[in-house]
């Protein structure tokens, strides 16, 4: 019970990423970014190449590999969603669609779609009141944790502060001298590290293949749907909550119910409660 | 004088006229005019020209996005391909298959319908990865991964390739006069409605839910239909037929040839049939291709290849009498999936 719940957390915490992420993303340009996970993809690829390639050590190939998932964001942003931007909503999903099939294909086409396993430092475990945890586990819980407060705070200031008004209004923050720009390619630049730190962790703690990117993307739009899409403590605590769900049911149902609680969830919190379980309500466009 | 200002002049009509009758006298002689192989690309160009014509409802009239079509094709096949070895007659079987895909969509459909657009996006996409987990554990039913063959139905008189074809030829024809009547009538003008104006909707008497719903239903049920000709052209169905891949080809097949128009699905369907025979050896090289095409398809030509006539008679100075669009006219996307 508690190993599983321990295992949930741990999976829970790389839907939390990656629906932080998301919400990121949402919340400053109103794009659902069907890409994100991609975006982390090939750069946690580039950091497994960077360790087991060349050689380097962690500790400097995941810095590099965050620079890498920064960077693909902002290039991704500027020359496929932005150009767009202003034409609808409709389109943009589906260039982030389009982003999305195109960096899988580049990533079998340069990796392949043999399963890797990124080394890192944190291998061993401990134990606690008769349950193994292992350091990874302690490591992906206290990543989620610290990008969710991280983000918190970084909405208090100023530039995330402009983020959430140009998410509302995109005419109006500029008419008061905020940089929309500016915006866009910082929103997309945070989402593209966290999603990078996402991937890393779940392609340290188990495998990497070309696959984790959907099944993550998947996950983390559960998680955000749970958490309202409003809400950076919902997307958290969505993901959370959905790791340990699956891995309960996994353990006491069938491993094949696993994939099936994600799609029940949606249905079931959509329509409970439309706006998510800490989403706030909201009608657009009159 | 241009070509396109006489387009509206009696002679032309009947040029026109006279140019469907004789297309529609070579797709029913097609069997007869070309070899087995061609044919059967024709088929596949039929069979995803329907299950386009299911997007053009839910994506291009009702401006929501759903990426379960591949899902509901394969609900289509496995449900069709098993009643058939029950014992059913194949119509009849396809039906059923079909009105299973809706009542999936129904489920699926009814939280996220109410909500923003790209709710559906989630719990169709949630959706489709879930399908395919259902047909590799539904081994009784689907045959897990080792698949299950397809009895293939022969028409009375007619070999198996000649009655594949009229099969998907009668099934296409049917969809597109179904689709261009609905254009037509209240529930496409209502489709329009939400799309154009979700909230001043309901003051017009136009429940934004009910109606999303009803064209996300149709279109599931055209997608189990399209995909119980699926499993007449392909004989053997396994689950990853219908993955992530299938979804993407459709989704070229709705915006590369024109979300909007019912004349759309048929241009993208040629395309992605000749493409996925030209690249079908190249694996990861065909997946970059599709989706730079989809990509630059949604960058240059947002609707699609089915809009450049009416963009060529636009750019002309204003014609005396324009021809009026096709059913729906070009798709005013914006606003759309909010």
């Amino acid at each position: 019970m508690w190993q599983q719940i321990i295992s949930g957390l741990q999976a829970g915490s790389w839907y939390s990423l990656m629906a932080l992420a998301i919400v990121l993303v949402l919340k400053a340009t109103d794009v659902p970014n069907f890409a994100m996970a991609e975006l982390g993809l090939f750069p946690a690829f580039c950091i497994w190449a960077l360790i087991d390639g060349a050689n380097l050590s962690w500790w400097l190939a995941v810095p590099i590999g965050l620079l890498i998932g920064i960077a693909l964001s902002v290039v991704v942003e500027r020359t496929a969603i932005r150009p767009i931007l202003a034409e609808n909503h409709f389109a943009t999903v589906l260039m982030t669609i389009a982003v999305f099939v195109v960096i899988n294909a580049i990533v079998q086409l340069v990796w392949g779609s043999e399963p890797r396993k990124i080394d890192s430092p944190f291998a061993g475990s401990f134990t606690v009141a008769g349950q193994v945890v292992a350091y990874e586990q302690l490591v992906s819980v206290a990543a989620g944790l610290a990008v969710m407060v991280g983000l918190i705070l970084f909405f208090r200031t100023p530039l995330g502060v402009q983020m959430q008004a140009v998410a509302e209004d995109r005419v109006t923050p500029r008419l008061l001298g905020v940089s929309v720009t500016t915006v866009f390619r910082t929103s997309w630049a945070l989402a593209g590290a966290i999603a990078t730190i996402a991937l890393l962790l779940q392609g340290q703690a188990s495998l990497l293949t070309d696959q984790n990117g959907s099944g993550l993307l998947i996950k983390g739009f559960v998680a955000a749907t749970l958490g309202g899409f409003s809400s950076i403590t919902g997307a958290f605590v969505g993901g959370l909550a959905l790791g340990v769900a699956e891995n309960l049911a996994g353990a006491y149902i069938s491993t094949s119910s696993k994939t099936a609680i994600a799609l029940l969830a949606i249905v079931v919190v959509l329509s409970i409660k439309p706006q998510g379980l800490f989403g706030r309500h909201q009608v657009r466009e009159v | 004088m241009t070509p396109f200002a006489v387009f509206s002049g009696s002679p032309w009509r009947i040029a026109g006229a006279a140019g469907a009758l004789a297309a529609a006298l070579v797709l029913l002689a097609l069997p007869g005019l070309v070899n087995p192989y061609l044919l059967f690309q024709a088929c596949l160009v039929m069979v995803t020209a329907t299950a386009g014509l299911g997007l053009v409802l839910i994506m291009g009239w009702s401006g929501q996005i759903a990426l379960s079509q591949a899902g509901f094709l394969g609900v289509g096949a496995y449900a069709t391909t098993y009643l058939v070895a029950q014992g059913w007659a194949w119509p009849l079987a396809a039906v059923t298959a079909g009105l299973i895909a809706a009542l999936f969509g129904v489920l699926i459909g009814l939280p996220a319908t109410r909500l923003r657009g790209f709710y559906l996006a989630i719990a169709t996409l949630a959706f489709a990865e879930l399908m395919i987990r259902v047909f590799v554990e539904a081994t009784p039913i689907t045959g897990g991964i080792a698949g299950t063959a397809v009895e293939a139905v022969v028409l009375p008189g007619i070999d198996v390739d000649g009655s594949r074809w009229y099969l998907c030829l009668g099934v296409a024809a049917v969809t597109t006069a179904v689709v261009i009547r609905i254009g037509r009538v209240g529930l496409g003008r209502r489709l329009r409605v939400v799309r154009d104006a979700e909230i001043a909707a309901p003051s017009l008497g136009v429940s934004p839910m009910r109606t999303k719903l009803l064209a996300f239903a149709l279109s599931a049920f055209i997608g189990g239909i399209a995909g119980a000709l699926y499993a007449q052209c392909l004989s053997y169905l396994t689950p990853e037929i219908f993955d992530m891949g299938l979804l993407i080809e459709f989704l070229i097949v709705a915006f590369l040839g024109g979300v909007g128009y019912v004349t759309g699905p048929f241009l993208g369907a040629v395309v992605v049939v000749v493409l996925r025979d030209l690249l079908q050896d190249l694996g990861s090289w065909q997946r970059l291709g599709y989706g730079l095409i989809l990509a630059l398809a949604i960058a240059f030509l947002p609707r699609g290849l089915a809009s450049l006539p009416d963009r060529l008679r636009a750019r002309r100075p204003a014609p005396p009498a324009p021809e009026p669009p096709p059913v729906s006219g070009p798709a005013d996307l914006t606003g759309a999936a909010r």
